[in-house]
């Protein structure tokens, strides 16, 4: 017994010992050398480092006042390069703030199934990244702060100023008539073309005249078989992206109703885009078949050359890629074709919300807002309108200088979902028993909406 | 280069707070140990009781509170995104999820119907792969050391990563399967299958995949069991004129049953669970969902926790009732040796599923083969 005594009393000395050596848990972690070595290897392979960067935020509510900064963790779902950049604008934040220190933890995996377990522990990050179809449902539920008051009160801080964000982008992070996050930015879907396949089919590149007509006819002729008749250049590439969303909007109908109580999918309107797109995807005249897309991907196959015109997000890097590697193709931008009734286009949004389990909101939103100003000069499409000019996105990504005006052009008709708190369910169902039954020819369009429209407005918000 | 003094202080706290769980633990077991004999029990025992004490905590701790409060929560409307405590407990809903899950859900019944098909056609297919492999795994042949670690590297592998092989080699037009069949194809101008995105053949693509799983610990079991055989019933049979399938058939198949017993118990209860593989590969929706890739969606897509809950506790039920039944059925096809009474006919006993166990044992033992093969 006296030996295991002995053994006991070493080794609480020796982790007494190296408590005492450990990083203060209020102490922010060493600042990165470089950008191109940041702290995301450490956060992503060392949960320990991890967990004590949470502690320090959750547990040791530390003051401005004492001199010491407040350690403000962010959860992204950054993969190691958009890591790596993120991590520079982090520094940048870091260096000019004098009361908090954002620390990154990137969960590039499963980001979704972490954050809500976390907020389910008690354990979530101060700040988060939440694509647009999760705010609502955040917001609803609590897990995210209500910073309508905090970000009125630091009006004085660009990022802050409200009513420089385009109207459709700030209004994916409200909810309630209460704001719930920043978006840090607004994708908006452009059309990618390859200028010399064009040149080789005699077909004029697309231009603002180009309709659903026009870009269907294109696609027919920018289709190439061999002599077996197997395809061997498609004219385009669908398969459930682009959203459907988008050209029921450019028809004049609507999936969810901007007062968020029904959803008329099979409404004439909202028929015409339906109809348009299931014509288009799995097409054997001039689409890539599914197969292919999941074998191939349908970006890459545009990069390859073997598809004539993809719908992607302006922030791809389709129209510069060939910059990097000559193997790419040459991709240039245009804008989507019109719809029967306008050109609206689907912004991709993000935000960065606060948790409301954070022990330091203010300085939490102030690092919020001081971080969603420098991700506006990193990312392309910035969602403001001081930010949307050419120089700005070409200072953001040098690859873009080129296709920023037609990025500018479709901002101006881009918009985002009209979210609901139970977005999720509503999505799953839009897609199991509307979309994938209407591309695998499992009945009409106007049989699926129907049946299908009920379904959704189940879950719709209640009166 | 390694930043030494960098590492040291990211990992110090984390070491710190390990061996903070260590002095914990031995702490735990000498107050234990104290208590026990303060209480009168002798010291043997009270040292005995006291070093298990960890694990009992542990599994109580981290295994029945957690089994316990599933089952709690399964009768709530519980979200994940509002955190438990006992000032803002979830809303009661009585049995109104499990109530849902068996009338209401047009996603449950197809979803067990899948993964219960899956079973009922990989475990067969399965154990008798496992069954052949293992007794080419047990003939007496140079390397045979070698060949062993070779069939048993795939239990090594992680699941996700085998699951990104098995979709590249069902990929329909570069996948190394459809590459070696399109002589075949081609021979009788058939197309190219699409496997993972043919929702006819979704089924039987995981079933061919699920087949890895006989090259690994399945194997090594029945391998170990297939050394239990003693060599003189081999004897017997041949003085007796068996050959080889004969002295399979009546030697080997019924002394290796304890041990395919075990295997099938842990086999079915894997295919209930089957759940990584199914994350990994998209298929269409028609082709259905796995009922653990389910209760995922619903956990952490749809954020209805209490349903989730409630849908586990189905499968816990399922399982629980289709291995009562093999355990029932082991009566009439697995053969315990001594256990015949006197006249002759076979006694039932008490499950035994340790018989895997044992025959892992003896395999380590490194026993030589007693029947070369049969």
């Amino acid at each position: 017994m006296s030996m295991i005594r002995k053994i006991l009393v070493l080794v609480m000395l020796f982790s007494m010992l190296l408590t005492a050596c450990g990083p203060s848990e209020t102490q922010a972690p060493p600042a990165t050398e470089a950008p191109g070595t940041t702290q995301e290897p450490a956060a992503t392979e060392a949960p320990g480092a991890t967990e004590a960067a949470t502690e320090a935020a959750t547990e040791a509510p530390a003051t401005a006042a004492s001199g010491e900064k407040v350690t403000i963790t962010l959860a992204t779902w950054a993969g190691a390069d958009e890591s790596n950049e993120l991590q520079a604008v982090i520094d940048k934040v870091n260096a000019e703030a004098t009361d908090f220190e954002i620390v990154h933890q990137p969960n590039p995996a499963d980001y979704y199934t972490k954050i809500q377990t976390m907020i389910a522990g008690n354990t979530a990050p101060d700040l988060m990244w939440l694509s647009q179809e999760y705010v609502a449902n955040f917001a609803d539920n609590g897990a995210i702060m209500d910073i309508t008051d905090q970000v009125a009160a630091l009006s004085d801080m660009p990022a802050a100023q409200l009513d420089d964000y385009y109207p459709g982008s700030i209004a994916v992070a409200k909810y309630n008539d209460r704001l719930y996050g920043l978006p840090w930015i607004a994708q908006p879907v452009v059309l990618y073309y390859n200028p010399e396949l064009f040149e080789a089919a005699g077909v004029a590149p697309p231009d603002e005249s180009w309709t659903w007509d026009t870009f269907k006819e294109a696609a027919k002729k920018l289709t190439v078989k061999d002599a077996s008749g197997n395809i061997t250049q498609y004219g385009t590439a669908f398969n459930g992206w682009p959203p459907i969303q988008m050209f029921i909007w450019q028809a004049g109908g609507e999936v969810i109703t901007p007062d968020l109580r029904s959803s008329p999918i099979d409404s004439p309107e909202a028929i015409q885009g339906e109809e348009f797109y299931s014509d288009i995807i799995y097409n054997p005249e001039y689409a890539v078949p599914e197969e292919v897309i999941k074998e191939q991907g349908f970006g890459e196959m545009a990069k390859a050359g073997k598809v004539a015109m993809f719908f992607g997000g302006a922030a791809d890097d389709l129209d510069y890629a060939y910059q990097n590697d000559p193997q790419n193709a040459r991709l240039t931008m245009a804008l989507v074709p019109k719809g029967p009734k306008d050109r609206t286009t689907f912004a991709w949004t993000a935000i960065t919300a606060v948790s409301a389990q954070t022990k330091n909101p203010d300085l939490a939103v102030k690092a919020m807002v001081a971080l969603t100003e420098g991700i506006h000069h990193w990312k392309v499409l910035a969602p403001r309108k001081s930010l949307a000019t050419a120089d700005v996105i070409a200072a953001a990504v040098p690859g873009k200088a080129e296709s920023a005006p037609i990025i500018l052009q479709a901002a101006e008709s881009m918009r985002s979902f009209n979210i609901i708190p139970r977005h999720a369910e509503w999505d799953t169902i839009f897609w199991e028993q509307f979309q994938d039954p209407l591309y695998h020819g499992k009945g009409t369009v106007a049989e699926l909406a129907a049946a299908a429209r009920a379904k959704l407005e189940e879950v719709l918000p209640a009166e | 280069m390694v930043d030494t003094g960098s590492w040291v202080q990211d990992y110090s706290l984390t070491l710190s707070h390990w061996l903070l769980v260590g002095a914990a633990v031995i702490l735990v077991i000498v107050l234990t140990n104290r208590l026990l004999q303060s209480l009168g029990m002798n010291a043997e025992a009270a040292t005995g009781l006291a070093l298990i004490m960890p694990w009992v905590l542990g599994f109580l701790i981290f295994s029945l509170y957690p089994f316990l409060t599933s089952f709690y929560l399964s009768l709530t409307e519980y979200n994940l995104l509002r955190p438990l405590s006992l000032d803002k407990l979830p809303p009661l809903v009585g049995f109104k999820n499990y109530q849902y899950a068996i009338t209401d859900d047009p996603n449950f019944w197809p979803s067990i119907r899948l993964t219960l098909l899956y079973g009922a056609i990989s475990i067969p297919l399965g154990l008798a792969g496992s069954l052949l492999t293992a007794m080419l795994l047990a003939r007496d042949v140079r390397g045979v050391g070698i060949w062993r670690t070779i069939y048993y590297m795939p239990a090594v592998l992680p699941a996700a990563a085998t699951a990104l092989l098995w979709r590249w080699m069902f990929n329909p037009s570069s996948g190394l399967i459809n590459t070696i069949l399109s002589p075949i194809l081609n021979l009788f101008s058939l197309g190219k299958p699409a496997w993972f995105t043919d929702p006819q053949l979704v089924l039987p693509s995981y079933v061919i995949m699920g087949m890895w799983g006989i090259f690994g610990t399945t194997t090594v079991i029945l391998l170990a069991g297939l050394k239990n055989v003693p060599r003189e019933l081999y004897d017997a049979a041949t003085v007796d004129g068996a050959g080889l399938f004969g002295q399979f058939r009546h030697v080997t198949l019924p002394q290796v049953t304890p041990t395919l017993f075990y295997v099938l118990i842990t086999s079915m209860i894997g295919a209930l669970q089957f759940f990584t593989a199914a994350l990994f590969i998209t298929t269409p929706r028609e082709a259905g969902t796995f009922l653990q890739v389910y209760i995922w969606q619903q956990a952490f897509q749809s954020q209805k926790m209490g349903y989730a809950s409630a849908l586990s506790w189905i499968m816990l039920v399922l399982t629980l009732l289709l291995t009562l039944l093999v355990f029932r059925s082991q009566a009439l096809w697995v053969y315990y040796e001594g256990e015949l009474q006197q006249d002759g006919k076979k006694r039932v006993r008490e499950p035994d599923l340790v018989a895997g166990t044992r025959a892992s044992q003896q395999l380590s033992e490194g026993q030589p083969t007693p029947h070369g093969g049969a």
